[in-house]
């Protein structure tokens, strides 16, 4: 296509969804209004490992104003849910496994009456050895979390001769590296509400990342045929992973199969923060080694992953950290494994990046400890090993197109090169120390070597209208802006112009999860498809109507015309009309499907994604050497997104990822049993925020709608090794435990001999 | 339990006056919310930590989580429902949408009633009052840099350039 025609891709289109927002319109779950609803309330495990010998209820039934309380004898279908692998039960039958596992529902009158029974309901446990370090779950006379063993999954790549080539080798650093427990804190706590239809069906609002799936599951808990329930996603307040397992949906359907009375079921900030998913920590240990150039030999990572209870997305985090470790380079003899391991803490599962981030963190900092051992500078370290077109990654995959690595790093580069020369030795401030730090990174859109299709329609009415149909959950990113772009620079109509139905399981058919930063590449492809095959029908029809070859055919503003003949036109109603008129369909249905091969079980060797994102972003920190505390300055953010299909929102993306990055690297931390709500888990505010220069690569994905890949999830991944990189250049010493709080960075600047009462170091006057 | 003795309080929300009677523990949130159905102002935790539920009393920013109903008592209180004009979004919010201030939404209310109350107070704010009137605003989604550019963007539309 003629770049020159292209209006709506690339151009800043504003979100659909915000005028309402802005409103204060009641669209999120909890803003719902329903016809005299129950409350529902969960009675949460205080043991974090224990048989329940029994669940009296008897009391908590007879106090006033409660309708039901169920237990998992109550569920009809089948009680164990999870994405990837299925161990995760609504209400636990016979044990809990973490503190948070869920026991009874409530189903009271009013709020009040379901905290009184949940106090009411009386639970025996029997204590079983609690695991809470995933090395400990690993040894052999571990208690069994589950019945299958601790060891949930084991990734495994292996390329090349690695013993050997460390043989080879002139410099070699191992380290271990190792990530806390993460909270999302999307701002809405997780909720839903529900109603019984007319007809019967179960209709489920949610705050979701995956309506479809959700739809899945709960027929599958109740045991129900799946028209028989409806998952509508409302207004999602943010996900970054954790809206992708059930939250409320499986609670509010199964008050409803039995009650047939309107349901709502919002968590507090604490029971999110109790219930719900958190990100793995990672320890990593890596060994890697250079040539006397400084180019990447050889790799050895062993990888422990914590997904504490339950598996959620554990399987596709230890997957992905595997797959990622080597970074966005080339390494031609790897070793890598990766053990995914259950114990008694919090389940994790999916959480930006999956396992991506602290990868990130471990492959990054190698770097520079490498180009340190070199002498040469962390930038041409990176540059000289950077993936281009034709390289082979740890999996064996050839990179064929749209390796934007090198054009990131290279746009970087000037600020890299002014900040080195000048700002980093400019004077600082009495006790502080300035420091400049690189992080780079790669990501695989869409999931590991597995199929993740999409499907979507597209309708046009008789007026000529048009009706797009995705089921893709808009989470606040802007997919539904981005499909409705592609939508309409494929029928010449405004983005605004189309009407989109979105995220209902009755109206939409499954686009896979919001996750992986899959939509914008694998949902846009899926919208353009059927977009492309309603043009085909109309431009076949015009073109037996005016005479023209259908090639020279254009749909434009409710009009085809002949691109040569502007004279040659004809309205896109009149050809509706013929169409229908011919018993012609003008709903059409689109799909894709990225092209993947599944990694080898013992080998890793595959093709686990079709395309990559690349990215590299530069941090300058000032460093109080008397406090610990780490001021950022600047973030310059270089992402390869194939294509910005909306700008803006690409952009919002890349400062919202840079802000998470903060909290990864600087101040984020879970610690089960001990964290609560946001009284003790910090977020970066707007404090927090350096001054962010966002740079758009755009190195086209021919297998892209309009070249697109995705940058959801890359923008988070780079900062965090950025700023330690940095924060290890401003004291000289390096941090191998994220987050680096205060007390990690005081240690180092103690340890590095430049915190005031240090030995050797003279005190300024 | 004893039921919580109940208070009368009057006061004017978005220009409407309302006189109820409220609960002696009952959060002006709670109010707000589910008596007077202004789902706007949202819960984000409950505790004055978040600021999703930031509404303006005579004129300053509050957490109406922290605040109890009996406080209405005889104040002048705006919610985001509050700003639409003729139907239309106002200049602020007009702000918020062509920046691209808006992801997720959920913290947006609070946004708005941050950067109003900050607005009333000083019509031309630099980037560090920008900055101290939000800090008290969670967001998850946007690293604040449009919600700031929005804020910056609509002073601007509204009194003209910082002098």
């Amino acid at each position: 296509m003629n770049m020159k025609e292209i209006k709506k891709i690339g151009r800043n289109w504003l979100r659909r969804d915000a005028a309402e927002k802005l409103r204060g319109n009641p669209v999120f779950c909890a803003d719902l209004t329903l016809e005299n609803p129950l409350t529902l309330k969960v009675l949460r495990s205080t043991h974090a490992h224990a048989r329940i010998k029994r669940i009296d209820v008897d009391r908590a039934s007879r106090t006033q104003g409660i309708a039901r309380i169920f237990t998992a004898a109550d569920i009809p279908g089948k009680n164990l849910a999870g994405i990837i692998n299925k161990d995760h039960p609504l209400l636990v039958p016979d044990k809990v496994r973490h503190v948070g596992d869920a026991i009874a529902l409530v189903a009271a009158e009013t709020e009040t009456a379901a905290e009184r029974a949940l106090q009411a309901i009386q639970v025996t446990y029997e204590d079983l050895p609690v695991i809470r370090d995933p090395e400990e779950a690993l040894k052999e006379d571990a208690p069994r979390i589950h019945e299958t063993g601790n060891l949930l999954f084991t990734r495994k790549i292996k390329r090349g001769e690695v013993e050997r080539a460390f043989d080879d080798c002139a410099v070699v650093v191992e380290k271990t590296y190792r990530t806390s427990f993460l909270e999302h804190a999307y701002l809405e706590p997780d909720a839903g509400a529900g109603y019984v239809a007319a007809d019967g069906t179960l209709v489920i609002y949610a705050s979701t990342q995956n309506p479809h799936y959700d739809h899945g599951e709960v027929a599958s808990l109740l045991g129900v045929a799946h028209e028989k329930v409806r998952i509508i996603q409302a207004a999602t307040g943010g996900g970054f992973g954790s809206k992708l397992d059930l939250n409320t949906q499986g609670f509010i359907g199964l008050a409803l199969y039995y009650l047939g009375r309107p349901v709502r079921y919002v968590y507090s900030r604490e029971e999110s923060f109790l219930a719900t998913a958190k990100r793995h920590p990672l320890t990593i240990t890596i060994k890697t080694g250079t040539d006397s150039q400084g180019r990447l030999m050889a790799m050895r990572a062993r990888i422990l992953c914590d997904t504490g209870a339950y598996g959620s997305y554990g399987i596709a985090v230890a997957s992905r950290a595997a797959v990622h470790a080597t970074g966005p380079y080339e390494v031609p003899n790897v070793d890598i494994e990766a053990l995914c391991v259950y114990t008694n803490n919090p389940f994790a599962g999916a959480m930006r990046g999956f396992g991506a981030p602290q990868a990130a963190f471990a492959f990054e900092s190698q770097m520079d400890l490498l180009a340190g051992e070199l002498g040469i500078s962390p930038l041409e370290m990176r540059r000289q090993n950077a993936l281009r077109e034709g390289s082979f990654t740890g999996t064996g995959q050839k990179l064929t197109a749209s390796v934007g690595i090198r054009d990131c790093l290279n746009a970087v580069k000037p600020f890299y090169e002014r900040v080195m020369e000048k700002w980093r030795h400019d004077p600082a401030p009495t006790f502080k120390k300035r420091g400049v730090g690189l992080g780079a990174m790669w990501y695989g859109i869409g999931n590991t070597g597995l199929q993740n299709p999409s499907t979507a329609q597209i309708e046009m009415d008789p007026e000529g209208s048009v009706t797009l149909y995705t089921g893709c959950a808009d989470i606040g990113q802007g997919s539904t802006t981005v499909l409705s772009q592609i939508a309409g620079e494929m029928l010449g109509l405004s983005p605004g112009a189309i009407r989109a139905v979105v995220a209902d399981t009755k109206y939409t058919t499954d686009a896979g999860a919001t996750s992986a930063s899959r939509q914008t590449y694998i949902s846009g492809n899926a919208v353009k498809d059927a977009a492309g095959k309603l043009v085909e029908i109309l431009l076949t029809e015009a073109s037996n109507l005016l005479k023209r070859p259908k090639e020279s055919l254009i749909v434009d503003s409710g009009l085809i015309r002949d691109k040569n003949d502007p004279e040659k036109t004809v309205p896109v109603t009149d050809i509706v009309r013929r169409a229908h008129e011919k018993g012609l369909s003008l709903k059409c249905q689109g799909s894709f499907d990225p092209v993947t091969e599944p990694l080898d079980p013992e080998t890793g060797q595959g093709v686990p994604y079709a395309t990559y994102a690349f990215a590299c972003h530069l941090a300058q920190v000032t460093v109080d050497v008397l406090t610990g505390e780490v001021e950022v300055n600047r973030i310059v953010a270089a992402h390869d997104v194939g294509k910005a299909i909306n700008p803006a929102g690409v952009i919002g993306q890349i400062y919202g990822g840079v802000a998470m990055g903060i909290g990864f690297g600087l101040m984020e931390r879970y610690v089960p049993g001990r964290t609560v709500s946001l009284n003790d888990y910090d977020i970066p505010t707007c404090k927090d925020m350096p001054d962010i220069v966002p740079i758009v690569v755009e190195s086209a994905e021919p297998t892209g709608p309009y070249g697109a890949k995705g940058v959801g999830e890359p923008a988070l991944i780079p900062t965090a090794p950025a700023v330690l990189n940095a924060i290890s250049d401003a004291l000289g010493e390096r941090i191998y435990t994220l987050p680096a709080n205060l007390e990690r960075v005081l240690e180092a600047a103690v340890a590095a001999g430049v915190f005031p009462g240090s030995h050797g170091v003279k005190q300024p006057a | 339990m004893e039921p919580c003795r109940q208070v009368p309080v009057a006061f004017t929300i978005n220009g409407r006056a309302v006189s109820l009677e409220v609960a002696a523990d009952e959060t002006a949130l709670h109010v707000i919310r589910d008596r007077l159905l202004l789902k706007g102002t949202k819960e984000g935790c409950g505790i004055g930590e978040c600021g999703a539920c930031t509404i303006v009393v005579d004129g300053k920013a509050v957490n109406a989580c922290l605040m109890l109903a009996a406080q209405l008592q005889g104040r002048n209180i705006m919610t985001v429902e509050g700003l639409i004009e003729k139907h239309e979004l106002s200049v602020l919010q007009k702000a918020f949408l062509e920046d691209h201030a808006v992801q997720c939404g959920f913290c947006t209310p609070g946004m708005l009633m941050s950067s109003c109350a900050l607005l009333k107070d000083k019509p031309r704010p630099d980037k560090g009052d920008i900055v101290d009137a939000i800090s008290g605003n969670l967001c998850r989604c946007t690293g604040y840099q449009q919600v700031v550019g929005a804020i910056q963007d609509a002073a601007r539309r509204l009194f003209g350039e910082k002098a």
